[in-house]
């Protein structure tokens, strides 16, 4: 049985597109948004997002658990970053030291310390609304593209009929193997199977994900016999295939493509001339006595 | 020359066009302009990946291999949402599955390896770029679409095993040059010992790709290849494993290999730090899964075919 995602028809800024128009908005938003790392410059993409989100006419209550992960998910890795500069080091050489703190004990010879740096401090926050804004228009994409409508968009993207119709079946999968990843867990828990206590080397760690693994991809390949039955009965691939709704772009649709390439458009002359790169203010600077 | 193909090699032309174009005007606007600080390298590289894959395509396409069927069209869209599950469980937060000296696991990786290998080379590539994808997506790690093709790649070169009637002879020269691409690293390895594990947070001294690289992450592509051979020694009467595990391994060398390399032009790294911190460690590790994991699903696949006789 198909899970999905929870779309509901809404209305809001993101449903009022052709779903063809929004993809192409955000696949011009995000290549945008990898081009800087100037926190000014974030700023706009961050209230773009916000601004998606807030008119999206999704509750909270829906996107609740996605949100709270993936927001968990990044706040985690932005205070990692903030903790140890990782992936900082190819954006900047030098360091102004904020602050230095030590802790007063050891642990096995090992005194936890923490450097804070201007540069570190930056990067983290700079990291955190570059990953927030991308997180937040993807994440809006299930919930507010109807899912009749997966392959036809791809189809409208250009893709062949096959690879619009594989992109559409990825798609409505993703939340199934993702519950039958859970249903499988419990009944292997059930038997007495205790993922939290995977320990050994790591062969033996590896074999143990063996339960868990193994019997979703074979039940997802014995299962599929009935999709490609019903595909073949309708003599899927035979000839070129028709969709039973048909997208019509309309003005404002349009207005959406070249707004969305006019932004990919200067995110990348201003990145040629060398604007949007990682910035630190001066006042954070002077505070460190740079 | 056919129509369909005529438009395919345009297409890569005019992308790789347009690329060279963005570069030659950005030196006159800019002459200090360094390509590798305006991200725009990520997509060449994706567009290089994408002429490998269809230059093999042009090189094999007598082939039936590349037959897409509805079969293959179900078997894509299963492969690479599995690959996104996968990977959104076990890469992200869900399960944080423990790393041992500096090695963290990436089981998801059997998925691509598996799916090339038992439907083909297009299954392959499309699970292993798409779900990678999807599974960045998922987990809120943003776009590094070169990485996504070089988990293509891995898909797809494991698949190219169909290509060959005797398995056994194939065996044997892809082995080989697994082999070399393993001895080159580690001969890296050993000549850079002192190169920092780009893929490893330290823990005790609170860095991230500082700590120099471990002696088990550094040989780990010679201990994938070790347990390799191990594998096709266990399995010496079953091909199928035998074939599964060498191509995968070759895959795994090869795909996350042009994605490590691409980062020598994209992050600015030197070819050692992109070879000891970056390939040795993602591409050693994956060659256990290759080893135990797919052994295991193309053991279960074969008993799900002879029920079903399909």
């Amino acid at each position: 049985m198909l899970v999905t995602w929870r779309y509901r028809p809404r209305k809001s800024i993101i449903q009022s597109f052709d779903p063809r128009a929004w993809i192409i908005f955000f696949g011009c938003y995000l290549a945008s948004t990898l081009l800087f790392w100037d926190l000014r410059y974030l700023s706009f993409f961050l209230l773009l997002a916000l601004i998606v989100l807030f008119t999206s006419g999704i509750r909270w209550k829906e996107i609740r658990k996605a949100m709270l992960f993936i927001g968990g998910f990044i706040l985690f890795f932005s205070f990692l970053t903030f903790l140890t500069g990782r992936g900082g080091m190819e954006l900047y050489a030098e360091e102004h030291v904020l602050r230095e703190l030590k802790a007063s004990f050891h642990i096995l010879g090992w005194q936890p310390s923490l450097l804070i740096s201007a540069e570190k401090t930056m990067f983290s926050i700079s990291m955190l609304a570059r990953v927030f804004s991308i997180a937040v228009m993807t994440i809006l994409i299930p919930y507010s593209l109807n899912p009749a409508l997966y392959g036809v968009t791809f189809r409208g993207l250009g893709l062949p009929d096959k690879i619009a119709y594989a992109m559409d079946l990825t798609m409505r999968f993703i939340p199934t193997f993702g519950r039958d990843f859970s249903l499988t867990m419990d009944a292997q828990r059930a038997r007495g199977y205790e993922l939290e206590k995977i320990s050994g080397g790591l062969a033996a760690q590896v074999r143990k994900l063996a339960p868990l693994v193994v019997p979703v991809t074979i039940h997802a390949i014995a299962g599929s016999e009935d999709i490609i039955d019903a595909m073949d009965l309708r003599a899927f691939g035979i000839g070129p295939r028709t969709w039973l709704i048909k997208l019509t772009y309309k003005p404002r649709d349009y207005f959406l493509i070249g707004f969305g390439i006019l932004l990919l458009v200067i995110s990348i002359a201003f990145s040629l001339w060398g604007w949007g790169k990682f910035w630190v203010p001066a006042g954070l600077l002077a505070l460190a006595g740079a | 020359m056919t129509k369909k193909l005529l438009s395919v090699i345009l297409t890569l032309v005019a992308v790789l066009a347009f690329f060279l174009g963005i570069w030659l005007i950005g030196r006159l606007i800019n002459p200090s302009l360094n390509l590798d600080q305006t991200a725009l390298l990520r997509f060449v590289f994706v567009g290089i990946g994408l002429l490998i894959v269809f230059i093999v395509y042009l090189a094999t396409r007598e082939s039936k291999i590349w037959d897409v069927g509805t079969r293959e069209v179900v078997y894509m869209a299963i492969g690479a949402a599995l690959y996104a599950v996968f990977s959104y469980l076990f890469n992200g937060t869900v399960f944080v599955v423990p790393s041992v000296s500096q090695v963290s696991l990436r089981p998801a990786i059997a998925i691509p390896m598996f799916f090339g290998y038992a439907f083909g080379p297009a299954v392959g590539f499309f699970t292993g770029a798409v779900g990678n994808m999807f599974g960045d997506a998922l987990t809120g790690f943003g776009l590094s679409p070169q990485w996504s093709v070089g988990n293509g790649l891995v898909g797809m070169i494991a698949g190219m095993a169909i290509l060959f009637k005797d398995k056994k002879r194939s065996l044997n020269t892809v082995f080989i040059i697994s082999a070399l691409v393993a001895a080159i690293g580690t001969v890296i390895f050993l000549l850079n010992k002192t190169i920092p594990n780009m893929l490893f947070y330290d823990v005790d001294n609170n860095i991230f790709g500082d700590q120099q690289i471990s002696w088990f992450a550094g040989l780990s592509a010679i201990i994938g290849l070790v347990l390799v051979v191990l594998v096709r020694f266990l399995f010496r009467d079953n091909i199928h494993v035998a074939a599964a595990v060498t191509w995968s391994m070759l895959g795994n060398f090869l795909g996350i290999g042009f994605a490590a390399i691409s980062d020598i032009w994209i992050n600015g790294f030197s070819p050692a730090v992109a070879i000891v911190g970056e390939f040795l460690p993602s591409a050693g590790p994956n060659m256990i899964f290759a080893a135990i994991l797919v052994p295991i699903l193309v053991a279960a696949y074969a008993a799900v075919q002879r029920q079903t006789g399909r």
